[in-house]
């Protein structure tokens, strides 16, 4: 098993990408933890040797965005078995995937699609989380998706629809922050309400990032490029994240218009003022 | 209501091709044309996946100017779309599709810069053996049993040649060369050996003889063969030598005989 039980010491991550591997190597900066992308260290070649010299002074997130839990056909099983290979060798703190799809028809869009939200779609998410939960041997956390359209035929609200995932298969949450922020202002919805309906204790890491707002026909559209500081909305956003789900491991991502890693690691330092008003203030998460 | 396989399969045909109004008539508006909210999703697949072939391929993208790169990465995108998650993966056959693409057929060496980008990339993702052969552990052998050997190469090691001085038209385009200097193509061929050292991937050039060599010897087959190709491919072609640079510069990391 992957001990969860390293969280507690978890405070502000971010999210680790290739143009600032060898600075963070070199000057090992004053971060509580590190988060990367499954799909980037699967080639067993020179970026997972750079990764494991980090292992020793950073706890690790595995974050992966193509298994496609979403997808009406079956999971890829040997994408599914590199992903228990890397996990394997990395021990990761956290796991965790989205609530999305990527795969149909044996093609790969390089996307995190959105779902209707039926029955139909919570039974395949379900049977697909438990079978990688059974295979990683760990706790998957779920992430929810940033979404530019609804289904018409959706019945069952997104944070409904994951607490219904959490009692189904014991999964927890990855609560992306701004990914609710920019979904409750391209689809219509209440951010603060959305983050009453999630299930306070499955909540094991939150997400935070900026986000690009467009002109689509006369109507503000957000873009979640993770290209920008995280917007003010978004940080008073986390304040309730935070008083309702306790300090819960954080990371801030940055993928488009990669900054100096010096300003990622700012924006994480805000975070940790944040987070640590929340350990102060001694929030465990409300039931 | 269209079962999820459905609306997956319709959605699918809609990244890539014209928007089917059965897959609209399941998108709400919310104020804007369900259309444009597709094309939010379409935009991204399309450029993310052409951003990747731009990052694999700068070299062949300086060459032909960005614009045209992303015409053509587009047209490659629909032609060959990933089938699996890791796109360090992605971009396999750019080069062979470079060769077909009839608006740059007219530049013959493109595709060959391709298959030069394609291979540095693959050695920097290939996997890492931290242990290169040591030549003491073939000390022992009997002589028909050293004509036997063959050779594992490390997973870095990519052998690669072409019609065209591809290493110059790749050195003159890289992103920080201040000084344009021009490339005779009518200068001949190159016959190159890509490969990681330490934390690099790097290629150097490599005479007939010594490529022939090393490529039959990469390709499985055993020294005796390689040895006799090598001559053949020049009279002067020292086996010994050959032999002994093989084992010591750290291509090669097992043997069997």
């Amino acid at each position: 098993m992957v001990h969860m039980n390293m969280n507690s010491k978890l405070g502000v991550g971010i999210g680790l990408r290739a143009p600032h591997v060898a600075e963070v190597l070199a000057t090992r900066p004053a971060i509580s933890w590190l988060e990367v992308h499954a799909e980037n260290y699967m080639g067993e070649g020179a970026p997972l040797v750079a990764l494991e010299r980090l292992r020793a002074d950073y706890p690790l997130s595995v974050h992966g965005v193509g298994l496609s839990l979403g997808s009406a056909e079956a999971l890829d099983n040997r994408h599914l078995s590199r992903l228990q290979r890397l996990i394997t060798r990395l021990q990761p703190a956290l796991v965790s995937e989205h609530l999305s799809w990527s795969m149909a028809g044996g093609v790969y869009l390089n996307h995190l699609l959105p779902l209707p939200y039926t029955e139909e779609t919570l039974a395949i998410v379900a049977q697909h989380v438990t079978h990688t939960q059974e295979v990683l041997q760990c706790r998957l956390l779920i992430e929810n998706p940033s979404s530019y359209l609804r289904f018409a035929h959706s019945v069952i609200p997104e944070p409904e629809f994951l607490g219904e995932l959490v009692q189904r298969t014991g999964c927890g949450l990855l609560c992306d922050v701004n990914n609710i922020y920019v979904s409750c202002c391209n689809l219509g919805g209440d951010p603060v309400a959305y983050l009453e309906a999630l299930p306070v204790r499955a909540v094991g890491e939150i997400h935070l990032a900026g986000h690009a707002v467009n002109d689509a026909d006369g109507q503000m559209i957000l873009i979640d490029d993770h290209g920008a500081p995280v917007s003010d909305a978004v940080w008073t956003l986390y304040d309730h994240a935070l008083a309702r789900f306790g300090p819960v491991p954080t990371l801030i991502e940055w993928d488009t218009n990669i900054p100096e890693l010096a300003l990622l690691c700012a924006e994480a330092h805000t975070a940790e003022r944040f987070f640590q008003r929340a350990e102060e203030a001694g929030y465990a998460g409300v039931a | 209501m269209p079962a999820l396989h459905e609306l997956q399969s319709a959605f699918l045909r809609a990244m890539f091709g014209p928007d089917e109004p059965e897959l609209l008539e399941t998108i709400v508006g919310d104020g804007l044309l369900p259309a444009a909210r597709l094309q939010i999703y379409r935009h991204h697949v399309l450029t993310s996946l052409t951003d990747v072939l731009q990052a694999t391929f700068p070299v062949v993208c300086r060459l032909v100017d960005e614009r045209f790169f992303r015409y053509a990465a587009d047209a490659y995108i629909r032609q060959y779309p990933p089938e699996a998650p890791c796109l360090f993966e992605y971009g396999a056959h750019f080069p062979a599709f470079l060769v077909a693409f009839p608006p740059c057929r007219h530049l013959e060496y493109l595709a060959d810069v391709a298959r030069l980008e394609w291979a540095l990339h693959r050695a920097s993702h290939a996997e890492v053996r931290t242990r290169p052969l040591d030549p003491a552990e073939l000390g022992g052998l009997a002589p028909h049993q050293v004509a036997q050997l063959t050779f594992q190469f490390d997973p870095s090691v990519i052998l690669l040649d072409s019609p065209w001085p591809i290493d110059q038209i790749w050195r003159v385009h890289q992103a920080d060369e201040e000084v344009y200097a021009p490339v005779d193509l009518n200068e001949g061929g190159v016959s190159l050996e890509i490969r990681r050292w330490d934390d690099d991937v790097g290629f150097r050039r490599l005479d007939s003889a010594m490529y022939t060599f090393r490529s039959t010897l990469a390709a499985g087959h055993t020294l005796a063969r390689a040895a006799s190709a090598a001559l053949a491919a020049s009279q002067e072609f020292d086996c010994g030598a050959a032999l002994h640079e093989l084992l010591t510069d750290g291509v090669v990391i097992g043997f069997t005989f």
